[in-house]
């Protein structure tokens, strides 16, 4: 099948390496496997990828290293800075996806966790970019995108090259979010800001930047998100903590699509607030930046017909909602996905959550 | 450099790198070299000199156009080199009659020394809002001149507070040191011709960055300069490119009139304002994750990239990029293509169907970087602020795939750093001005 495929996209792993490398036997990656250290490798690949079609586990496990200095506040913004082996990921462009191919000169993949500090709600949409610098010297400055990874839920990421050993600065700026910000939420994040996050690469670092194979590489499925200790991971709230009645769930290639109506304040001035919660199958990881209608049906006649706003909320977290007049039994709900989510892709979703429909529900 | 050790240096390329480094020791290089070579190139050839008689020249400092020459498409062409100095006041208090006559004193000798166009020399003297802070009466309504500021919520730029910035501009790199180090007092002649005065005893004229800048545009010199940061050794700047992005700018229809940017009453009536804004560029993804179509789409916009209308650098185009006619399908793209342009974003701000800003930017090798110090006069800098606004997409985010920086024109490639705003007076003003010259 597409293991031996996939193992030739391993980051910094040769393939006659590999062959020696054993996963954790069975049980689904936890990150607490022994890893291996990275030694080099230069994959050559062609096509955009060679992924299994849909969500699959992906080929490695990677260790990541927590500077100790890199969190920090920054206006109503928390950060905080992982590093791990520069790989590969994909952005999305509409439907289209282009490959990032991971370059040799290439020191670091470097992750951006952005959230709310009191909520632990992590914060989509917003433009980040990173400058790179050594004693007050600009090593690189680059935008890094948005992104989903089956081990760290939605971030921003990019691959980095560095100039050798030695302590760097990571001076982070996040623009306000294009998602509206609701509840207590409400006139937060409007405001650039900028931090700066320290880190060391060496060989100690470099040591813990560790890839270990995955024996159920390619299979349908999703290792399991890690525990990131102070950061927050972007995982949904479970269907029935979210506010209001759920509507029903409906999978939508392969996402999941929690629909509720809420009769409280979210609903306003107006009877509900009719929104969807998209989630990753297996982990539920938040699934954002799509572009979703709703129409609502009554007796035949559509009572209500027009966009999804991407909003963020304390309780619902990242979600598309809109307020309605009311949403009563018998009522047929159709979401009509009208961009898949434009949040790039580590391994393992890249193929999936392209070739999104919609859904039917009824209330 | 000594002329013996910079042989076999690209003569072009050496002339920017001397114009890039400033200085006597520059500018002895660079008219040495000159003597040394047997060839053509531009500088050996005599610089043309002024004029005895400064009426003769235009009120305008900004009236450039009509010394450039154009191209075949009726293009005005900018001259090749560049150098800003941001300077500040060194006294205390108002400038006095007597500082005001030296630095016009100053003036009329490069005027004389050289003819006012690319081949001689072209430059420009402005005032910033802090160096008419020290003077009692404000400026009048009639003068658009705020402090400067960030203009995009993903910019964060440090602010230029200089009292003064000149702007030197020759296609000689030699003429353009000449006149820098003949404005410092450092050389007592240019092209022949004694300085009455210099600046040195009333402004503090800087050596190095980021008080001193430079630049450069025209066919091939980004080409001949891409060994900087910001710029892949993969990429592949196109020869004929005169920009770094590897596409022409400017163009005619696409640039205010020079009537259209000049303030037209009050008493700097027959002045402009400038904003420079200094870029940085990292072109790694433009030049290695992009192809051909998806820069066209990013630089013009999608239909330009659908329909091939952008041959090349995009000499095709003639003397309008066209992307005034993307304008009206600027949401359909974001929704469908999943990109907008740059030149389709901006092409927004118009006023009477023309551009409000007259851009004359160019690009630059400072700190060793690939950057772009954009500069453009306008009536007034708000006419900046609403193409910028424009330029910057960030009402165009209602679609997911158009982010703040991400498919949206060319904002993931370019990091603004600084933005400085500054008042032209029209020449008989440009020495020391008082906000109500009489």
């Amino acid at each position: 099948m597409q293991r031996r495929q996939l193992l030739r996209t391993l980051p910094g792993l040769a393939l006659a390496g590999a062959a020696g490398c054993l996963g954790d036997g069975g049980s689904e990656g936890d990150g607490t496997g022994t890893p291996t250290p990275t030694p080099t490798a230069t994959p050559t690949e062609t096509a955009v990828t060679d992924g299994p079609d849909g969500v699959y586990v992906q080929s490695y496990l990677e260790g990541m290293a927590m500077p100790e200095s890199g969190m920090s506040m920054g206006g109503d913004y928390s950060f905080g800075l992982m590093l791990a082996v520069p790989h590969n990921f994909w952005t999305v462009t509409g439907s289209d996806l282009s490959r990032h191919q991971r370059e040799d000169s290439q020191s670091v993949h470097l992750m951006v966790q952005v959230w709310d500090e009191e909520t632990g709600v992590v914060l989509p949409e917003s433009g980040v970019s990173v400058e790179i610098l050594q004693d007050g010297e600009t090593v690189s400055e680059e935008v890094i995108y948005p992104m989903l990874s089956q081990r760290m839920g939605f971030h921003y990421g990019g691959n980095f090259t560095l100039a050798g050993d030695g302590s760097y600065t990571a001076r982070v700026s996040a623009s306000p979010l294009s998602a509206e910000p609701m509840g207590s939420f409400a006139g937060r994040f409007d405001e650039p800001t900028t931090v700066d996050l320290g880190f060391e690469f060496n060989q100690a670092v470099r040591d813990q930047l560790t890839i270990e194979e995955l024996d159920q590489a390619g299979d349908p499925g999703a290792i399991r998100p890690m525990d990131m200790g102070m950061m927050p991971t972007g995982v949904a709230t479970s269907p029935g903590e979210l506010p209001g009645e759920t509507v029903g769930t409906q999978s939508v290639d392969e996402a999941e699509f929690v629909l509720k109506a809420a009769e409280n304040e979210l609903a306003g001035d107006a009877g509900a607030y009719l929104y969807v919660s998209a989630r990753t199958p297996h982990n539920d990881l938040v699934l954002p930046m799509m572009s979703m209608d709703a129409t609502v049906t009554r007796g035949g006649e559509d009572v209500y017909d027009g966009q999804l706003s991407r909003a963020i909320h304390p309780d619902i977290q990242y979600h598309y909602g809109t307020r309605v007049d009311s949403l009563e039994s018998g009522d047929e709900v159709e979401i009509t996905v009208v961009t898949p989510p434009q949040v790039g892709r580590h391994e393992g979703y890249e193929t999936a959550f392209l070739r999104m429909d919609g859904a039917s529900f009824t209330a | 450099m000594r002329p013996s050790e910079s042989r076999g240096i690209d003569r072009r390329e050496f002339v920017k790198s001397a114009v890039a480094i400033g200085g006597m020791s520059a500018l002895s290089a660079c008219l040495g070299r000159s003597g040394d070579e047997n060839d053509d190139d531009e500088d050996d050839v005599s610089i043309p000199a002024g004029t005895d008689d400064p009426t003769s020249l235009p009120d305008r400092q900004h009236a450039w156009n009509g010394a450039l020459p154009s191209d075949d498409h009726g293009n005005h062409v900018l001259a090749s080199h560049h150098v800003l100095l941001y300077a500040d006041y060194v006294g205390d208090g108002a400038p006095t009659a007597d500082e005001r006559e030296t630095v016009e004193s100053a003036l009329q000798s490069l005027e004389r020394a050289f003819e006012w166009s690319s081949e001689g020399l072209l430059f420009t003297v402005g005032y910033s809002p802090r160096y008419f802070d020290r003077f009692d009466e404000p400026l009048p309504d009639s003068v658009d001149l705020p402090e400067p500021a960030a203009l995009t919520s993903f910019e964060d730029p440090d602010l230029d507070t200089n009292d003064v910035v000149v702007h030197l501009a020759s296609d000689s790199g030699a003429a353009l040191l000449e006149a820098e180090e003949a404005l410092k007092g450092n050389t007592d002649t240019v092209n022949g011709v004694e300085m009455d005065a210099h600046l040195g005893g009333v402004l503090d004229l800087p050596e190095e960055f980021p008080g001193r800048r430079t630049g450069f545009v025209g066919d091939g010199l980004p080409a001949e300069n891409n060994d900087v940061s910001g710029i892949p050794d993969e990429a592949d700047v196109p020869e004929e490119s005169p920009l770094y992005m590897g596409f022409k700018s400017g163009f005619d229809k696409n640039q205010a009139t020079e009537d259209g940017v000049t303030i037209p009453e009050g008493p700097f009536a027959g002045g402009t304002t400038q904003h420079v804004s200094r870029i940085r560029l990292r072109l790694d993804d433009w030049y290695v994750e992009q192809d051909q179509e998806e820069r066209v789409s990013e630089m013009f916009c999608p239909a330009h990239a659908e329909e091939g209308t952008v041959e090349g650098v995009g000499e095709n185009l003639g003397d309008d990029s066209g992307a005034g006619d993307c304008v009206e399908t600027i949401e359909e793209d974001a929704r469908s293509a999943g990109r907008v342009g740059h030149a389709q974003k901006t092409a927004r701000a118009r006023r009477d169907g023309r551009p409000v800003i007259l851009r004359r930017d160019f690009d630059s090798t400072d700190r060793g970087e690939a950057g772009l110090h954009f500069l453009a006069v306008q009536e007034g800098i708000s006419d900046f602020v609403a193409t910028k606004t424009a330029m910057a997409g960030e009402d165009l985010t209602d679609t997911p795939t158009i982010r703040q920086r991400v498919n949206n024109g060319i904002q993931e490639y370019t990091f603004v750093k600084r933005r400085g705003n500054f008042l032209l007076p029209p020449r008989t003003h440009r020495a020391l001005p008082t906000p109500r010259p009489e």
